[in-house]
């Protein structure tokens, strides 16, 4: 399947399941459930991840008749993943210390590298479970996410100032922590 | 150099202000501080490639526990969150201002007594 077609076919599925068709629903799920679970998984921790992907694929499915296709489906679904997990936050910030990412697996990477580079992101992982949640979140959206400071800060319900001190705070920590263990 | 244009340099990026620019430039602590941020930021962008595997079974438990459409807004919790926030802050600042009005007046009252 060519990559239009591909297009065209999430284009239909996204057509027919705004109509509330539940079997289309269940082809975009089955495509992007990864992608929202890894989120997920990023921002609050294993013990809550798939509760938040759950929740976050309900309100997709509740909220469908209002995407407009605006922004790319997957950009919408990952704004209700990060305000589900966001609203749940208070459950997260209790699992704060816990390792986040313990079965992540990197798709794409020469097997000559892939030694090296699993360290760094082993390293990496453990230092993004010690900062704190509002670190996290932010660190996360901007700079594996690639979200402006304004799309994270209206996401998060902080202010653009607040997001950039976390920021800040949060590469400095990461820093730190990363420097440490070598 | 360090300090708080150190700081300001880091937390507002870009050319403007002109004078922040131009500190980057020549500060050799904000030099090695953002060769440093780039290395670490190139990092985590390459930990974007990497995916999870979604519990077995999350599919059919999302099927399963479908409702309705009816077009609520995801973010509604968020908002109300913020207003909730917001309003809070608002009070406060008006008990604040009512509360050094009062003060003020009677001052004033009993400067005039």
């Amino acid at each position: 399947m060519t990559r239009g077609e591909v297009q065209r076919s999430e284009e239909e599925l996204l057509a027919r399941a705004r109509n509330g068709d539940r079997e289309a629903f269940g082809d975009l799920v089955g495509r992007y459930q990864d992608t929202v679970y890894t989120l997920a998984l990023r921002l609050v921790g294993p013990d809550l991840a798939a509760d938040v992907a759950q929740e976050a694929l309900l309100r997709a499915w509740r909220a469908l008749p209002r995407f407009r296709g605006e922004a790319a489906f997957a950009t919408w679904l990952h704004r209700i993943t990060v305000n589900t997990a966001w609203t749940l936050r208070k459950r997260a910030l209790r699992h704060a210390a816990e390792p986040l990412e313990g079965d992540i697996e990197d798709r794409g990477v020469l097997p000559e590298r892939a030694g090296e580079l699993a360290e760094v992101r082993a390293g990496l992982r453990r230092a993004l479970a010690a900062l704190t949640p509002g670190q996290r979140a932010v660190v996360v959206l901007r700079d594996v996410y690639g979200w402006s400071n304004a799309e994270t800060a209206r996401e998060l319900g902080i202010t653009e100032i607040t997001a950039k001190v976390r920021l800040h705070r949060a590469r400095l920590r990461l820093r730190v922590l990363l420097e440490g263990a070598r | 150099m360090s300090g708080p244009l150190c700081l300001l340099a880091r937390l507002i990026p870009g050319s403007r202000p002109a004078v922040l620019a131009a500190h980057r430039g020549k500060c050799l602590r904000c030099r090695g501080e953002a060769a440093r941020d780039a290395g670490l930021r190139a990092d985590l962008a390459a930990l974007a490639g990497d995916l999870a595997a979604a519990p077995a079974g999350l599919r059919q438990q999302v099927l399963a526990s479908l409702g309705e459409q009816d077009a609520a807004d995801p973010r509604r919790h968020l908002v109300a969150a913020m207003t909730a926030r917001y309003a809070a802050v608002a009070g406060v600042a008006v008990a604040a201002l009512l509360a050094l009005a009062a003060g003020l007046a009677r001052r004033h009252s009993r400067a005039l007594g």
